[in-house]
């Protein structure tokens, strides 16, 4: 990479990056606003029976004292210095930091199982299926993934839930133990939740691979590797997998982002102590401004990831450069 | 009409029945001498479909016809889905044409509005709304017509963004072509051009993303009801789940009757919607 491309390179990256921050800003500044289009007191909300200094305590705590710009600045501030605001009960205060950090790790390991099982589970789907175009399995193949990538993740969790543990006593649904206390019983308890998000995953995955790989075992240098003589499965795997992994890998992290708002279904369903569960209590509870940092912290992570997919694929293919102009 | 059904492929003719009985059951439901939806059988707690006389489709733990209760969410279901897509729907890809056509500052604020809006998951966006809105002023609930209202202004303003940018990306394709500038030459006005050569063009698309949106509500709309601030009581499909749930080791039934009667129209919705994008692309290999 010449000197020229580098700073084009860092130009792209700190627009990308830049945009990403207004992005954000933008969208929790019209969280804050929502907040203060509420018809109640959010202080009041939280703590139903609050002594008047209490709630005059929590006000001013939560910055509701301040008018309607002071009241974002003050929140918006606060994040950027890592404190969440706090989520008020009876007699109790508890720092949402806390909570996210309780919370998070749960979510994210979510995420990574559901990718690797997708993952695995769709490129040798999408590669055969694709070797075998037209195909009566293709065919069938197809059909089954249109269906179940349409299928609502908590209509599968529930089937699943049906049949898996309440029918058959294969899987624990309730309970999350963490991977720290006991490996094997925490890899046992997500399974029904894995499973429930990445089939639908793992359907539209192999849609995408099946297409591309299509695209490429049409072009000449396939030909070429087949006449060599090399064997199939090593053409199918080495050369073609790779020409044709870009939109998968683009598509891959793209739903990172959002997996982080699919989870909470899934999280509630199975009761799995993560960023989901600490917004359904946080819904349930009244905590509004905890769960405004919850939802900020989740479009944060959303816009995170798809900002890294956009820089990521700007430097590795740099056809996506040229498309940009 | 008839004969070119005919020839469709199966997904097709299941997809086009199943919301065809779908969206019949929604419109005349009245006419039929369904008993009152909720009406609690004293005879009948939990028991499965074909199983007792009176209940094809069984009752619920609490003595609830299963039948009934499903064609009245059908109603409800249909009800928030196609009113939220074709208001948000319309808002949405209104703003979006205009901002492709007349493009510059108008143009500039909308995407970055709508990309503010899509920056939050659709659910996690609509979670915030609710949560904000259907809140009554004091302690008490809102009541259910309020919580409806607030369910399908919380889904319009999720669909608005989602409509607007497949109509502005689609639409500055459109404005740039040859027979939209000629027109502009011999002086034909902005709307004028608009209504008779850029609507007529882009509304495949709008359609397409439409059907999926529609697939999309209704899923946010299960969902919502699973975190208890969906529709109340039972009146959709999303809500019968949400109380199936908790009886979900006494009577399934109670769950998966939902549970396939939303898979099966998110199926549907997601085949036309992909139908028409197919269609699309072969049309548009023609020119």
């Amino acid at each position: 990479m010449n000197l020229g491309g580098a700073l084009e390179t860092f130009k792209y990256i700190f627009q990308r990056v830049f945009i990403a921050l207004v992005v954000v800003s933008g969208a929790t500044f019209l969280l804050s606003l929502l907040i203060q289009l509420l018809p109640g007191d959010p202080a009041v909300m939280a703590v139903p029976n609050a002594m008047p200094d209490r709630v005059a305590l929590m006000r001013k705590d939560m910055g509701l004292d301040r008018g309607v710009l002071g009241f974002f600045w003050k929140w918006y501030t606060d994040m950027w210095q890592g404190n969440f605001g706090n989520q008020y009960s009876n007699n109790d205060t508890i720092s949402v930091t806390v909570l996210l950090k309780r919370a998070l790790p749960t979510t994210l390991l979510i995420i990574l199982y559901v990718q690797i099982v997708a993952l695995v589970v769709s490129v040798p789907l999408g590669l055969i299926s694709a070797y075998r175009e037209g195909s009566r399995f293709d065919r069938y193949l197809q059909t089954t993934l249109f269906s179940l990538s349409s299928i609502p993740s908590f209509a599968l969790a529930l089937i699943l839930v049906l049949i898996c543990a309440v029918r058959f006593d294969w899987f624990p649904v309730l309970g999350y133990v963490s991977p720290t206390e006991n490996f094997g019983e925490h890899l046992k308890g997500m399974v029904l939740p894995v499973l429930s998000l990445a089939v639908g995953i793992t359907a539209s995955y192999t849609r995408l691979l099946r297409t591309d790989v299509i695209a490429t075992l049409k072009d000449d240098y396939i030909m070429m590797a087949n006449s060599k003589g090399i064997s199939k499965s090593r053409v199918l795997w080495r050369h073609v997998l790779r020409a044709s992994s870009t939109t998968l890998l683009t598509s891959a992290a793209l739903n990172m982002g959002g997996l982080v708002g699919g989870t909470i279904i899934t999280e509630i369903l199975f009761n799995l102590p993560g960023l989901g569960y600490q917004i359904a209590f946080a819904i349930a509870s009244r905590q509004v401004i905890s769960l405004m940092s919850f939802i900020a912290v989740t479009a944060a992570f959303y816009v995170f990831f798809n900002t890294m997919v956009d820089v990521i694929a700007n430097i590795v293919d740099p056809r996506t450069r040229e498309r940009r102009v | 009409m008839f004969k070119n059904f005919l020839k469709k492929p199966i997904g097709f003719k299941l997809s086009a029945l199943w919301l065809f009985a779908v969206l019949f059951i929604t419109v005349t439901y009245d006419l039929f001498p369904f008993a009152q939806w909720d009406a609690i059988s004293d005879f009948s707690q939990g028991d499965g479909p074909f199983k007792v006389p009176g209940h094809i489709l069984g009752t619920s733990y609490d003595g609830m016809d299963m039948f009934t209760a499903t064609m009245h969410g059908a109603r409800m279901s249909t009800f928030v889905a196609v009113v939220s897509v074709i208001i948000g729907g319309g808002i949405g890809s209104g703003l979006g044409i205009a901002a492709a056509y007349y493009r510059g500052t108008f143009d500039k604020v909308m995407s970055s509005i709508f990309n503010m809006i899509l920056a939050i998951p659709n659910l996690v966006m609509s979670l915030a709304l609710i949560s904000v809105l259907a809140n009554g002023n004091s302690n008490e609930p809102a009541s259910d017509f309020r919580r409806v209202l607030v369910l399908t202004i919380s889904l319009t303003i999720v669909i608005i963004p989602i409509l607007g940018r497949i109509a502005r990306s689609s639409t500055l394709q459109w404005s740039s072509r040859e027979f939209v500038l000629a027109s502009k030459s011999i002086g034909t006005k902005n709307l004028e051009i608009i209504r008779r050569h850029i609507i007529p063009n882009v509304a495949p698309a709008i359609l397409a993303i439409g059907f999926f949106a529609v697939g999309v509500v209704m899923i946010a709309e299960g969902s919502l009801s699973i975190l208890g601030i969906g529709v109340p009581g039972g009146a959709s499909w999303g809500s019968l789940l949400a109380i199936g749930r908790a009886n979900l080791e006494y009577s399934p039934h109670e769950v998966y009757i939902p549970v396939a009667c939303i898979g099966f129209t998110v199926i549907s919705t997601n085949y036309f919607g992909d139908y028409i994008r197919a269609n699309l692309d072969k049309r548009e290999s023609k020119i």
